[in-house]
């Protein structure tokens, strides 16, 4: 019995030593910063902003669980912005106003995301793909100004996400590397007509180690 | 760099850049992009009934609760362009001593102590602005059909409102068959009083004398 329990004890030991030693040398933490294109789908884009948005960043601090899945946080920004020429809307049956509308939405996603990179990170290779999902909230402020005067709403919401790109190591010996990838973002709205404000996003960024 | 400073760290860069590429509307828009124009009517009432019209002397200035009778270069500007657009219009001007089928007023509105001038609050005090008695009425009523829209004020405003005085006799009140109300940038300036009338005007192709 002694001589089991010694044995069992060793393997753990063994075990233990084995995954810390992997974490070591993949590198257990990495940063990302990202630029970040947006584009407007759905009701968001037919109803309300229908330019794409030049304006966001993002950044990421990722865990490497394995080699091939990590795990962490993403928060980013963006601003989305559209300015309607005058017209004349009517607000009621009997009730009409004439002005230049300019919508104003900017959106700061907190997520909890999961990468997973089938091909495990492997230096040899130079183009390593990946896909991810996350999932978190969204920190929005929606403002709708008619002329000079706004109504605004800022409110946290419920957004998931999913994304696919590849990243491109500086070098077979670095483990930094350059990424390109899209998501597809679905951030739950529901005011003024509005369904949801989701996005195509593409982004591009650098991924390097703590 | 402490490795619990790298998650507020990013959040603050991100903010940072956040802060210095919002667009802000109000920075993108010119005085006239800045203004609206509101117009309520009486969908019961037939504007083609009525053929002439008079219009009151002077403007009731509405600050902090209170309403005076004033006639500035602007305000007479504004009584001009009234006059003008219901001429255009096929009405007739008359006195007001030639019974009128119509009565224009003119108000300003300015910022009140509470910060605001609510529709209802405004129509409700109207008897204190245009005393009935002015119109030849005394003792009347002014109504204002329920279904115009509810808005409010924050600061100064341009108000044009049209009586039913021809149905004064036998309705025992004065009916407010239509307003107008001029918000934004710039508004209290004799050289846009035509501008913003014609405005009001344009959004409501159904004044109109048969």
């Amino acid at each position: 019995m002694k001589r089991r329990i010694i044995n069992i004890t060793a393997m753990l030991a063994v075990l233990v030593g084995v995954s810390l030693s992997a974490q070591a040398q993949k590198g257990a933490v990495k940063m990302g910063l990202y630029y970040d294109y947006s584009m407007p789908i759905g009701s968001f884009k037919s109803d309300y902003i229908s330019n794409g948005s030049p304006r966001g960043v993002g950044g990421e601090i990722m865990y490497n669980l394995s080699r091939q899945w990590g795990l962490g946080l993403n928060v980013a920004w963006q601003d989305y912005y559209q300015k309607y020429p005058r017209a004349i809307y009517s607000l009621d049956k009997n009730q009409d106003i004439s002005a230049v509308v300019t919508n104003s939405v900017q959106s700061a996603p907190i997520l909890i995301k999961t990468v997973f990179s089938p091909l495990g990170n492997d230096r040899r290779t130079m183009i390593q793909p990946y896909i991810s999902a996350a999932a978190g909230l969204n920190l929005l402020t929606n403002s709708q100004y008619l002329g000079q005067f706004n109504s605004s709403d800022a409110s946290a919401r419920f957004m998931a996400q999913a994304g696919a790109g590849v990243q491109i190591p500086f070098s077979k010996l670095s483990n930094s590397a350059f990424f390109v990838g899209a998501t597809y973002n679905y951030i739950s709205y529901n005011k003024n007509g509005l369904n949801n404000f989701n996005t195509i996003d593409l982004q591009a960024g650098v991924r390097f180690p703590l | 760099m402490r490795k619990s400073m790298i998650l507020p760290g990013l959040a603050a860069l991100i903010m940072l850049i956040a802060a210095s590429c919002t667009k802000d509307p109000l920075k993108d828009m010119t005085a006239e992009d800045s203004r609206i124009y509101i117009t309520n009517y009486d969908s019961t009432a037939n504007f083609g009934s009525y053929k002439t019209f008079s219009i009151a002397d002077s403007v009731a200035v509405i600050d902090n609760g209170r309403a005076t009778k004033e006639i500035s270069v602007t305000d007479q500007a504004y009584l001009d362009a009234v006059k003008k657009y219901m001429q255009q219009q096929g009405y007739v001007l008359v006195n007001k001593s030639q019974s009128p089928d119509l009565g224009l007023n003119v108000n300003r509105i300015y910022r009140t102590s509470t910060g605001v001038v609510s529709y209802p609050d405004y129509w409700g005090y109207y008897g204190g602005y245009w005393d009935p008695y002015y119109w030849g009425y005394p003792g009347y009523g002014y109504y204002v059909p329920y279904s115009y829209a509810v808005y409010s004020v924050t600061e100064g405003a341009i108000s044009v409102d049209m009586l039913d005085l021809k149905s004064a006799k036998t309705t025992n009140k004065i009916s407010i068959i239509w307003t107008g109300t001029i918000r934004g940038s710039g508004i209290l300036n004799a050289s846009v009083a035509d501008s913003q009338v014609k405005a009001l005007f344009d959004q409501s192709p159904y004044i109109k004398a048969n």
